[in-house]
C-alpha cells in the first residue's frame, strides 16, 4: 500500500514543482520515487493483505505485476526526456504519467469492481490527454479525439456489464461474486452471463483484441512516440493485469460461459494483427500492429488458466514490454534524426549506430520469439499453458502467426543492414547507451534464465 | 402508492443505453457523440440505483457507484471538451469524419 | 577432464563475445588469431574426453527452465556419439578457422565474421552437448541463425540477402516439425532428457502410433536442416556466404545436425519401422535428384553443394536401414573430404579473383599445385576409390543397404556412379586443359598462402587417412569406428540381421573399382581430351570429333542412352521441380500473405464511424453467440 502512497506523493509533488520552483530536480525527484515506490512493493511480497475495506489486495500477483510497471515506468523515464517537442510542459506530461501508473496498480491490485472501474479511467484520462500533447500536429490531435470517443464508448460497454453483474449477484465485492458463481452449480442467470460478456467487452477493448483493436494503430500512430512507447508497454501490461485478474479470481468457475469467446477473440486478434502488420511501411504503425498480434497472444493465457497460466503471463508481459520499449527508443532516435518514422530511415543503421543496431535486432529477435531470447520462452510458456489445456487449434493458429510474424520483423533487421551511401554518425548519449545496453542484457538474460521472472508466480 | 416495477424501469435504462448507442452512430457531431455517451452513463446510473433500491436495499454499494461514475464523467467531459477545442483550432470543423488522416 | 567439458561451449561463446563487442579494437589479424585459438583449446579438451571417457556421462550444471512438472536443467550429456561429433565440430571447426584467416584478410568484416564463427561454433557444441531435447532445440535454432548471419555477411548484395532469407524460412518450416515433436514427447513421456524418454521408450513395443508420430515430426525437423527433398533447395542458395562459411556450416557440421538428431533419438527410430521407411525413400531420393542435378551445374560451389545434398541423402539411408553407426561413419569422412574440397575451392576462387564458373577455368594444375594436389584427394575419396576415406563408409552404406533390399542397392551404386562422374568433372574441367578465363585473371594467379594450405593438407591427410577407422570386415575383425558408438546405439527390430558376406564384399568392392576405373577414364576423355565445356559444347558437335573417337563406340552410347537423358532429367529436375514446385510454393505462400494483408489493411479505414460499426457488430455476434447460440 505504501507503493501507492509514494507513488501519488511523487505525483503531487510534480505538480507542483513549477510553483515551488525545483523544476530543476524534478527527473531525479521522480526517478527516486519509482525506487522507492519499487522497494514498498517489493517488501509487500507475501504479505497478501486487505485494504481499504478489502477493497485492494495486495497479493503476489498484484505485487509482481506493480514492480513490472514499476520498472517499465523507470526504464522510460531515463529513455524519453530528451524528446518532447515542447520542453515547458514536460513537467504536466510528468505528473500525468506518474498518475497513470497510479491507474495501473490499482487494476492490478483491485478486489472490488469499483476499484477496477477507477483504475482504468485513472490510467485512460491521462492518456487522452497524453496521446493529444503535441498540439501543432493534427494527427496527434486526431489520435486523441479517437482513443477518447471510443475508450468512452467501451466504458459504457464494461460499466452497463457492471451493473448487470451488480443486479445478478448484489456486490461489487470480487470474492462475493466468485461464491455468488459456485453456489449456481452451473445455472448461471442469463443477467450474469450477459454482464461477464459486456465486461469482456470493455477489457478486450483496452488490450485491443479484435475487432476491438480498431483504436489502437491510429492511435499508436498518431500520438507522440514517447507516449506511444508508454501506451504499448505499461498501459497494455496494465490492462493485461486487471484483465486476467478479473477472469482467474472472478469468473473462472463460469469459464463455460466465455471460454469460447476469447478462443474466437485471440484467433481473430493473432491473424488480424500479423497480416496487416506485413504490409505497414512506418515502423511505428507495424509496431502497433504488433502489439495487437502479441495481445492475441496473451490472450491465450487467459483462456488457459491452469497453474501456469500466471507465470506465463507476467513473462510474456515483461518480455513484450522490455522489447518494445527498446523498439519504440530506437525509433524515437531514428525518427528524431530521419524527419519520419519509415523502415526504410532505418537504412544502414548498422553502420551508423552498431550499438542501435544491435539492440533493435535483439528486440526484434524477441519479438519474433527467437531462442535464445526472452520472446521465445515468453511464447513458449504460453503455448504450453494453452497446450495443456487442450487448446491445440488454438495453438497452431498462434504458431502460423508467429511465424508471418517472422516475416516482418526481419524486414526491420535487413533494413539495418542495408547499405546506405550517407555515413551520418547518429549520436548517442551517455544515458541512452546504458538504456539500450540494460535492456538488451535483460532480454538476453531473461532468455538464459526465464525462471527469474516466471517462476516467482 | 404502487411501485413501479424493477422492471419498467430497466426498460427505461436500456432504452436510454441504445438511444445514446444510436446517437453514438448517427451523429457525426462531436458534441452530440459526447452527449450519447453521457446518455449511456447516465442509463448505467439508472441500472445501479434501481438495482441497489430495488434489489438490495440494505446496502449502498450502487448508489456511491453511480456517484463515481458521475464524477468520473465529468472529468471526461473536461478532457474531452479540451480535446474538441484543440481539434476544433486544427480543422476548423468538430465533424468527427474530418478527422481521418490516420489510416491503413 | 570431466571438470572441464563446460568451458568446451563458453570458450567459443567468450571468443564471440569479446570479439563481437570490441570489433575495432582487434586490429590485423588478432580476431582471427583468438576465435582460432578457443576453438583450439574445445578440440583439445574434446580429445581428452575421447581418450579418457569409458561410459556416458550427463553433467548437470543449473535449472533454466523450471514450470511445475516441466524442468529443463541445463546439463550435457558425454558419450561415444556426442564426443566424435565434438572432435568433428572442433577439429575442422578449427581448420577453417585457421583457413579463414588467410581466406578473410583483406575483408572489411573480418573480425565481425570470426564473431559470427565463433558463435556458429558455441550453438554447434550446445546442440550437440545438451542433454535434452529442448537444449538440443535452442542450439538448433541458434545455428539457424549464425547460418542466416553468415549466408548474408556480404549484405550490401540484395541477391545474398535473400539467399539468407530463404535459408532461414526453409529452415524454420522443418523446425516447426520438429518444435511439435518435442512437444509430443514431452505429452507422452513427460518429460525432454533424453534418459528419461529414452528408458520410457525402451518398454514401448513397435509400431506405436505415437512414436511413429514423434520420429515423423523430428524427421520433418531434419529434412529442413539437412536439406533433404522436399526441403533441399535452400542449402545450394546458402553458397552465397564466404567459402569458409560453406565449408564449415553447409558442409561439415550444421548440415548434419539432422543425422545427429536422428542417431541421438535412435531408440525412438528402432521402434518406428513407418518411419524408417520413409528415411529410406526420401534419403535415396535425395541422393540421386541432387547427384544428377550436379552434372550440369557450372558453378564450382553448386557442384559441390549438390554434392552434399546428395551426400547427406547418403547417411540417411543409412540411418533409414538401421545402420546409425555407418551414418554416423560417414558424417565423419564426408566432414573432412567434402571440408577439404569447399577450402580447395575457395583456393581456387580466391586464386582467380572470386571467379566460380569452371567454364572460365582449366589448367589451373601447374599454377596451383598444393590446391590441386588435395582437390584430387578429396575427389577420390567423395568418389570411393580405396583406400581413400569415401570409399569405406559409402561402401559400408551400399552393404548395409544391400542387405535390406537390392532395388535399393542399385540405385545407391548408380548414385556412387554419379558422384564419380560429376566429381571428376569437375575437377577436370579446373585442373586440366588450357586456361579459359580472361587475361587478367592469368595474371593474378598465385598459390595461396601458407595458412591456407596447411589446413588443407591436414584434411588432405584426414581424408585419404580417415578411412582406417572402419575396415570392412573382409580386413579386419575390429570396426573401431563401430566399436567405439556401439554403447550408444540400438538395433532395430525390424531390420534383417545379418552382416555381408564375405563374398559380396569383394565382389561390391572390386566391381565398384573397375566401374570407377572405366568412368574415370571416361570422364577424362571427355573433358580432357576432347576439352568439352558444357555446356556450348553441347551443342558444337563437330563431325572430325566424331570420326576421332568413333572407336570408342561406349562413348556415343553413353552419350545417347545416359548423359543425353540424364541431362535432360537433370534440367528438369531443376528447372520443373526446384524452380517451379518448390521455389512456387514458397513465393506463392509469400504472396498470399501479402495479398491478405494488403486487402485487410483497407479495412483501417480511418474513419470512426466504421471502427464503432466493427464494435457493434463484435459485440452483438458475441451476445447472440452465447446467450442463444449454445
Amino acid at each position: 500500500m505504501n507503493t501507492l502512497i509514494i507513488l501519488s506523493a511523487v505525483g503531487v509533488l510534480a505538480l507542483f514543482s513549477e510553483m515551488l520552483n525545483f523544476k530543476k530536480a524534478l527527473g531525479a525527484i521522480i526517478l527516486l520515487g519509482l525506487v522507492g515506490a519499487f522497494a514498498a512493493d517489493v517488501m509487500a511480497w507475501n504479505t497478501n493483505r486487505h485494504y481499504y475495506n478489502e477493497m485492494m489486495v495486495v497479493d503476489n500477483f498484484s505485487v509482481a505485476f506493480t514492480g513490472l510497471l514499476i520498472v517499465i515506468t523507470f526504464l522510460w523515464f531515463i529513455m524519453s526526456p530528451d524528446f518532447f517537442r515542447e520542453p515547458s510542459s514536460r513537467i504536466d506530461h510528468f505528473a500525468l504519467i506518474i498518475f497513470a501508473l497510479i491507474g495501473g496498480q490499482l487494476m492490478t491490485s483491485y478486489n472490488n469492481m469499483l476499484m477496477l472501474f477507477l483504475g482504468i479511467e485513472i490510467l485512460s484520462i491521462p492518456m487522452f490527454i497524453l496521446a493529444g500533447s503535441n498540439k501543432s500536429d493534427l494527427k496527434s490531435n486526431e489520435a486523441a479525439l479517437k482513443y477518447f470517443l471510443m475508450a468512452a464508448f467501451a466504458t459504457g460497454f464494461l460499466l452497463f456489464g457492471m451493473a448487470l453483474i451488480y443486479g445478478a449477484t448484489g456486490s461489487f465485492q470480487i470474492q462475493n461474486i466468485t461464491q455468488f458463481i459456485k453456489s449456481q452449480q452451473g445455472n448461471i442467470p442469463v443477467m450474469l452471463v450477459a454482464g461477464i460478456l459486456m465486461m469482456l467487452v470493455g477489457l478486450a477493448f483496452k488490450v485491443s483484441a479484435a475487432p476491438f483493436h480498431f483504436w489502437t494503430p491510429d492511435v499508436y500512430t498518431g500520438s507522440p512516440t514517447v507516449i506511444t512507447a508508454f501506451m504499448s508497454t505499461v498501459v497494455k501490461t496494465a490492462a493485461f493485469a486487471g484483465f486476467f485478474r478479473l477472469f482467474s479470481m472472478c469468473f473462472e468457475s463460469s469459464s463455460a460461459t466465455w471460454a469460447n469467446t476469447i478462443w474466437a477473440l485471440s484467433a481473430l486478434t493473432i491473424i488480424i494483427g500479423n497480416v496487416t502488420a506485413v504490409y505497414q511501411t512506418s515502423f511505428k504503425r507495424m509496431l502497433a500492429y504488433s502489439s495487437i498480434s502479441h495481445a492475441g497472444y496473451m490472450l491465450m493465457a487467459i483462456l488457459a488458466l491452469n497453474q501456469y497460466a500466471q507465470g506465463s503471463i507476467l513473462f510474456y508481459a515483461t518480455a513484450y514490454s522490455i522489447s518494445s520499449i527498446t523498439a519504440f527508443a530506437v525509433l524515437l532516435l531514428v525518427s528524431h534524426l530521419a524527419g519520419n518514422d519509415s523502415i526504410e530511415s532505418f537504412n544502414g543503421l548498422a553502420k551508423k549506430n552498431p550499438l542501435l543496431a544491435f539492440a533493435t535486432v535483439l528486440a526484434m529477435l524477441s519479438l519474433a520469439g527467437i531462442p535464445p531470447l526472452a520472446g521465445f520462452f515468453a511464447k513458449y510458456y504460453i503455448f504450453t499453458a494453452a497446450l495443456q489445456q487442450h487448446y491445440t487449434g488454438l495453438v497452431i493458429i498462434a504458431v502460423m502467426g508467429s511465424l508471418i510474424g517472422v516475416y516482418y520483423y526481419f524486414r526491420i533487421i535487413i533494413a539495418l543492414f542495408k547499405s546506405e551511401n550517407d555515413d551520418v554518425v547518429i549520436p548517442v548519449n551517455n544515458t541512452f547507451k546504458v538504456f539500450l545496453v540494460v535492456t538488451s542484457v535483460a532480454a538476453l538474460l531473461l532468455g538464459i534464465m526465464p525462471q527469474l521472472v516466471a517462476g516467482i508466480l | 402508492m404502487n411501485e413501479i416495477p424493477l422492471l419498467h424501469i430497466l426498460f427505461v435504462s436500456t432504452a436510454l443505453f441504445f438511444i445514446g448507442m444510436y446517437g453514438f452512430f448517427t451523429r457525426r457531431n462531436i458534441i452530440t457523440m459526447l452527449m450519447s455517451i453521457e446518455l449511456i452513463l447516465n442509463s448505467v446510473n439508472i441500472n445501479f440505483v434501481a438495482f441497489n433500491k430495488y434489489l438490495y436495499p440494505d446496502k449502498l454499494d450502487g448508489l456511491f457507484f453511480a456517484i463515481f461514475i458521475i464524477a468520473i464523467a465529468a472529468a471526461e467531459a473536461a478532457v474531452a471538451i479540451a480535446i474538441i477545442i484543440n481539434l476544433y483550432r486544427s480543422h476548423s470543423s468538430i465533424d468527427v469524419e474530418d478527422a481521418d488522416e490516420l489510416k491503413f | 577432464m570431466l571438470q572441464l567439458v563446460w568451458l568446451i561451449p563458453v570458450l567459443p561463446l567468450i571468443g564471440f563475445l569479446a570479439i563481437g563487442l570490441f570489433q575495432k579494437k582487434f586490429t590485423g589479424k588478432s580476431a582471427g588469431i583468438i576465435a582460432s585459438a578457443t576453438v583450439f583449446i574445445s578440440f583439445v579438451i574434446s580429445c581428452g574426453l575421447f581418450f579418457q571417457l569409458s561410459s556416458a556421462q550427463t553433467i548437470d550444471y543449473f535449472d533454466w527452465i523450471n514450470v511445475g512438472s516441466l524442468k529443463i536443467p541445463i546439463s550435457f550429456l558425454i558419450d561415444p556419439v556426442s564426443i566424435v561429433m565434438l572432435l568433428i565440430i572442433t577439429g575442422v571447426g578449427f581448420l577453417i578457422h585457421v583457413y579463414s584467416i588467410g581466406y578473410m584478410g583483406h575483408d572489411e568484416g573480418f573480425a565481425r565474421f570470426f564473431s559470427y564463427m565463433n558463435l556458429f561454433i558455441f550453438f554447434m557444441l550446445i546442440l550437440v552437448m545438451g542433454s535434452n531435447y529442448v537444449l538440443m532445440f535452442a542450439g538448433w535454432e541458434g545455428v539457424g541463425l549464425c547460418s542466416y548471419l553468415l549466408i548474408g555477411f556480404w549484405f550490401k548484395n540484395n541477391n545474398y540477402n535473400k539467399a539468407a532469407n530463404k535459408a532461414f524460412i526453409m529452415n524454420r518450416m522443418g523446425d516447426l516439425g520438429f518444435l511439435l515433436g518435442i512437444i509430443l514427447i514431452y505429452v507422452t513421456f513427460g518429460s525432454v532428457r533424453f534418459s528419461e524418454v529414452f528408458s520410457g521408450a525402451a518398454k514401448l513395443p513397435d509400431n506405436q502410433p505415437v512414436i511413429v508420430a514423434i520420429t515423423m515430426l523430428l524427421f520433418i525437423g531434419a529434412m529442413g536442416k539437412s536439406a533433404q527433398i522436399p526441403l533441399y533447395t535452400w542449402l545450394p542458395d546458402a553458397m552465397a556466404g564466404p567459402t569458409p562459411v560453406s565449408a564449415l556450416i553447409h558442409a561439415a557440421t550444421m548440415v548434419t545436425a539432422g543425422i545427429y538428431m536422428v542417431v541421438r533419438s535412435n531408440i525412438l527410430y528402432s521402434i518406428a519401422p513407418p518411419t524408417l521407411e520413409f528415411i529410406t525413400v526420401i534419403g535415396t531420393a535425395t541422393a540421386i535428384f541432387s547427384a544428377t542435378i550436379a552434372l550440369t551445374q557450372t558453378d564450382i560451389k553448386k557442384v559441390l553443394a549438390y554434392s552434399t545434398v546428395s551426400q547427406l541423402g547418403y547417411m540417411f539411408v543409412a540411418l533409414g536401414v538401421g545402420a546409425y553407426s555407418t551414418g554416423l561413419f560417414h558424417v565423419t569422412t564426408h566432414a573432412f573430404f567434402k571440408a577439404l574440397l569447399f577450402l580447395a575451392a575457395g583456393s581456387v576462387i580466391h586464386a582467380m579473383s572470386g571467379e566460380q564458373d569452371i567454364r572460365n577455368m582449366g589448367g589451373l594444375k601447374k599454377k596451383l599445385p598444393i590446391t590441386h594436389f588435395v582437390f584430387l584427394v578429396g575427389v577420390l575419396a567423395i568418389s570411393g576409390i580405396p583406400p581413400f576415406a569415401g570409399f569405406f563408409s559409402k561402401d559400408e552404406i551400399l552393404a548395409m543397404a544391400g542387405v535390406q533390399s537390392k532395388p535399393l542397392f542399385i540405385l545407391l551404386a548408380v548414385t556412387s556412379v554419379l558422384t564419380a562422374v560429376y566429381m571428376f568433372r569437375l575437377y577436370f574441367m579446373t585442373f586440366f586443359g588450357s586456361f579459359r578465363g580472361t587475361h587478367d585473371q592469368e595474371h593474378h594467379l598465385h598459390e595461396s598462402p601458407s595458412v591456407m594450405t596447411m589446413p588443407l593438407i591436414v584434411l588432405a591427410i584426414l581424408s585419404a587417412l580417415g578411412g582406417f577407422l572402419g575396415l570392412p570386415s573382409v580386413f579386419s575383425e575390429h570396426h573401431l569406428f563401430k566399436n567405439y558408438l556401439s554403447s550408444s546405439l540400438t538395433v532395430p527390430s525390424s531390420v534383417i540381421h545379418s552382416e555381408p558376406s564375405h563374398y559380396f564384399e569383394w565382389a561390391m568392392i572390386l566391381v565398384s573399382i573397375i566401374t570407377l576405373i572405366i568412368l574415370i577414364a571416361i570422364t577424362y576423355n571427355r573433358y580432357v581430351k576432347k576439352g568439352y565445356v558444357t555446356p556450348l559444347a553441347e551443342i558444337n558437335f563437330s563431325k572430325t570429333f566424331k570420326t576421332l573417337y568413333h572407336k570408342y563406340y561406349v562413348d556415343e552410347i553413353y552419350e545417347a542412352l545416359i548423359v543425353k537423358p540424364l541431362y535432360w532429367l537433370s534440367d528438369m529436375f531443376y528447372k520443373v521441380f526446384d524452380l517451379k514446385i518448390i521455389d512456387g510454393t514458397v513465393n506463392s505462400v509469400n504472396k498470399g500473405v501479402n495479398a491478405a494483408s494488403s486487402t485487410l489493411r483497407l479495412m483501417q479505414t480511418g474513419n470512426i464511424g466504421f471502427y464503432i460499426f466493427a464494435m457493434v457488430v463484435g459485440v452483438i455476434l458475441m451476445l447472440i453467440y452465447n446467450l442463444y447460440g449454445k
